[in-house]
């Protein structure tokens, strides 16, 4: 049963109890107080849901600064707030304050709305994660036959954002990490599908829900695990953290698509990077690791730790890794990466052919 | 969404029919070292053409050292190569003391020596750092700035100043180096090499920094002679030429050290010789804390009463191997209390030069790791 559901029905229950009965209007078969139910729970879970997913950038962005400063023999914020735990929102109160700064001649309506498609495919992705169950109740706030289609389209919208934010912003650094985005998303998007394609001929199914139940005796890292090594090097990319990160590249092009922003445009920016990092960590979980299964803890529990686990490989790799040229990225996702993935694909298609039965 | 695209593609206007954008690297750049300006031609990813402009730090520094007292000029000497000021005063002050016929004590001789081989190891320590920063690398950066820091502290101690020190004066030496300070040396040499050995490793066991610099930048031996390159750079590309082996001066003909060269004259050849010469520097230091003899400090001749009173006639240069590279002043006195002319031989200047002739042909990112590669420090090449 979905929370959505679940939510919905104790509402209605309450209207009901409260003798606040629409009986007279009906829509489309149903009461009007079901309709008013549902709008309810729909704005409350997806606020609930966008509040998730900012509190998890505020942790993995805290946890970045210390563990980074760790690494390189530093303290690290330790003043806002206890061990400096408040750091990220004192600056953000700082970037609201700055002046909202557009360029002379850049297109201010696709400057202005590049934050927001970089940013709104996080907040949606974070809806179609299953975060585990208790007993009957899936805590996953949508649930659909073909949640990881969804999942993935959505997440394929983000460079548009870095696209047309480095066109518009009139300047030849942005520009070209405009490109590069464009150059890197043709890199490493057709293997993560086909790694994708892969775990769903596996699990039989497309939804994130069927797929981790299909990993309930073996997870997917063990007869996946070049598609695990594509799909994972792949969300890297797709985050452009170092050492893929090449739209920003700040030695070479200045801060790439974002060196024109400041203020608060930019700090959407990079809120979606970590916001990325953390869907990256959970989907990677749930399609690799087997989600929320596992033994003793809740399941909610058991696919926390496996995001951090992977959000810790990711800040490893951005602490400890230089950039890699451009041209060497795109060798990497076609001769290397595309083929690799096709074995997989293969091997897969075999596993699931003969063994079907064990996933 | 691609209506808009195409939307501003053809509003922003780029023009498809001309291929060569100009695109300016600096001289507000976070990865061009200072102030260097590069107008790059670009064909999408690839250099077509590479101009460096200079002079955007340009402080006359030639012209002010000729208005004052021969002393009075080596503070300007230090703010030429401001990472290594001590072997931009080194060199200044041989000439002028060549240009004197002055006697100098042996301890402060073996005393410059020391220092100088400290300032390098700062100096390339420095440069490892910032390179690693502009290969997208941002640890190894804390890591070298951590043993500088202790480089600079013996500083600290010896002259009382960090960065510009102001501590080589003609005769001699401005004050005795003390015990305390001569036990942090020993602490420092003890266990540099072992720090050093982590730090490369950081670098050289990185897969993707030694792909991303082997065979970029190239530089045959024989351009790089014809651009008056010199130092690192020159030895990376496999001419073994260092001022301190072939024309000595000091007393480094009477320690014991290697030159390191290699073949390749890439980024990665000059990152191995950097490295090779920071261990070699340490070698020197050893040797010269064990011969260190006792004595002056300084010439009392040249005591600070007599300093604004120092009058010189003739002409001299010392060509000296600075971490750049030949570093020289070229001193002319009229008899006067105030020198006639000074001309500086700066390394950095020469060395950048040949970027035009190393860029060409590769990618953007090849220009950080390529212009960081020949280590340009703007007050010296603006001067």
């Amino acid at each position: 049963m979905n929370l959505f559901f679940f939510l919905m029905s104790i509402l209605y229950g309450i209207l009901k109890f409260l003798h606040i009965n629409f009986v007279p209007f009906v829509y489309d078969g149903y009461p009007i107080g079901l309709w008013i139910a549902y709008a309810i729970v729909a704005v409350v879970e997806v606020v609930l849901v966008f509040a998730l997913s900012m509190i998890a950038v505020v942790i993995i962005v805290y946890v970045f600064r210390k563990y980074m400063a760790d690494v390189q023999n530093r303290i690290g914020p330790n003043r806002v707030g206890i061990w400096g735990t408040l750091q990220l929102i004192a600056d953000v109160f700082k970037l609201i304050q700055k002046q909202d700064l557009i360029p002379s001649n850049a297109d201010s309506f696709g400057f202005k709305i590049a934050p927001y498609i970089v940013f709104t495919p996080v907040a949606i992705g974070f809806i179609l994660i299953p975060f585990g169950n208790v007993s009957i109740l899936n805590l996953m706030v949508t649930n659909f036959n073909y949640t990881v289609l969804f999942l993935i389209g959505v997440m394929i919208v983000a460079p548009l954002g870095e696209i047309i934010g480095g066109l518009s912003s009139n300047n030849k650094f942005s520009l070209y990490g405009a490109l590069r985005s464009a150059a890197q998303d043709m890199g490493y998007e057709v293997p993560m599908i086909i790694s994708l394609v892969s775990v769903i001929i596996l699990a039989g199914s497309y939804s994130a829900d069927g797929i981790v139940y299909a990993q309930r005796h073996i997870p997917f890292i063990v007869p996946e695990f070049i598609g695990f090594i594509v799909f994972f090097l792949a969300m890297i990319a797709k985050q452009s953290v170092p050492p893929f990160d090449l739209p920003e590249s700040g030695s070479e092009l200045v801060s790439g698509f974002s060196t024109e922003y400041s203020g608060m445009r930019y700090g959407i920016f990079y809120m979606a990077n970590f916001g990325f990092m953390a869907l990256a960590s959970f989907v990677i979980a749930v399609l690799y690791l087997g989600g929320w299964e596992g033994p003793i803890f809740p399941g909610t529990i058991w696919l926390v730790i496996k995001g951090a686990v992977f959000i810790m490989i990711f800040l490893l790799t951005w602490v400890s890794l230089g950039r890699v040229r451009v041209d060497q990225f795109l060798n990497m996702g076609w001769k290397y990466l595309l083929p690799l993935s096709i074995i997989n694909l293969l091997i897969s298609s075999g596993l699931a052919l003969y063994l079907g039965g064990v996933f | 969404m691609a209506r808009i695209l195409f939307h501003l593609i053809l509003q922003r206007g780029i023009d498809m029919e001309d291929k060569v954008i100009e695109v300016n690297f600096g001289p507000q750049h976070p990865s061009t070292h200072g102030v260097l300006r590069i107008k790059v031609k670009l064909d999408g990813e690839i250099i077509v053409d590479a101009q460096p402009v200079i002079g955007y730090l340009h402080r006359n520094a030639e012209k002010l050292s000729e208005m004052g007292s021969y002393p009075k000029a080596t503070i300007y000497m230090d703010r030429l190569d401001y990472v290594s000021a001590l072997n931009m005063e080194l060199g200044y002050v041989l000439t002028v003391e060549k240009l004197m016929d002055a006697q100098v004590p042996e301890r402060a001789l073996w005393i410059r020596m020391m220092l100088v081989e400290l300032n390098r190891i700062a100096s390339h320590l420095i440069w490892l750092g910032t390179h690693g920063l502009d290969m997208g690398m941002l640890t190894p950066f804390f890591y070298c700035f951590r043993e500088r820091e202790r480089i600079l502290r013996i500083f600290d101690e010896i002259s009382g100043s960090r960065l510009l020190y102001n501590y080589f004066a003609i005769g001699g030496v401005y004050s005795d180096i003390t015990p305390k300070s001569i036990s942090m040396i020993k602490e420092f040499v003890d266990d540099y090499e072992k720090k050093l050995e982590e730090i490369q490793s950081i670098f050289a066991k990185s897969y993707i920094y030694v792909k991303r610099t082997k065979d970029v930048g190239k530089l045959s031996m024989e351009d790089s002679i014809s651009y008056g390159v010199t130092g690192p750079i020159l030895r990376a590309s496999g001419k073994k030429w260092d001022l301190r082996k072939n024309q000595p001066y000091l007393f480094y003909d009477k320690v014991n050290f290697d030159v390191p060269t290699r073949q390749e004259g890439d980024v990665y050849a000059r990152f191995l010789v950097r490295i090779e010469e920071m261990r070699q520097s340490v070698k020197i230091v050893r040797q010269v804390l064990d011969k260190i003899p006792d004595g002056e400090f300084y010439n009392k001749k040249f005591s600070k009463p007599m300093l604004v009173r120092l009058k010189a006639t003739g002409e001299s240069y010392i060509p000296t191997e600075s971490p750049k590279g030949e570093f020289g002043v070229y001193v002319i006195g009229d008899g006067s209390t105030i020198p006639y002319r000074v001309r500086i031989r700066s390394p950095s200047f020469a060395n950048l030069s040949s970027v035009p002739a190393m860029l060409k042909g590769y990618k953007i990112a090849d220009l950080t790791a390529t212009v960081s590669s020949i280590d340009p420090v703007f007050g010296e090449v603006d001067r």
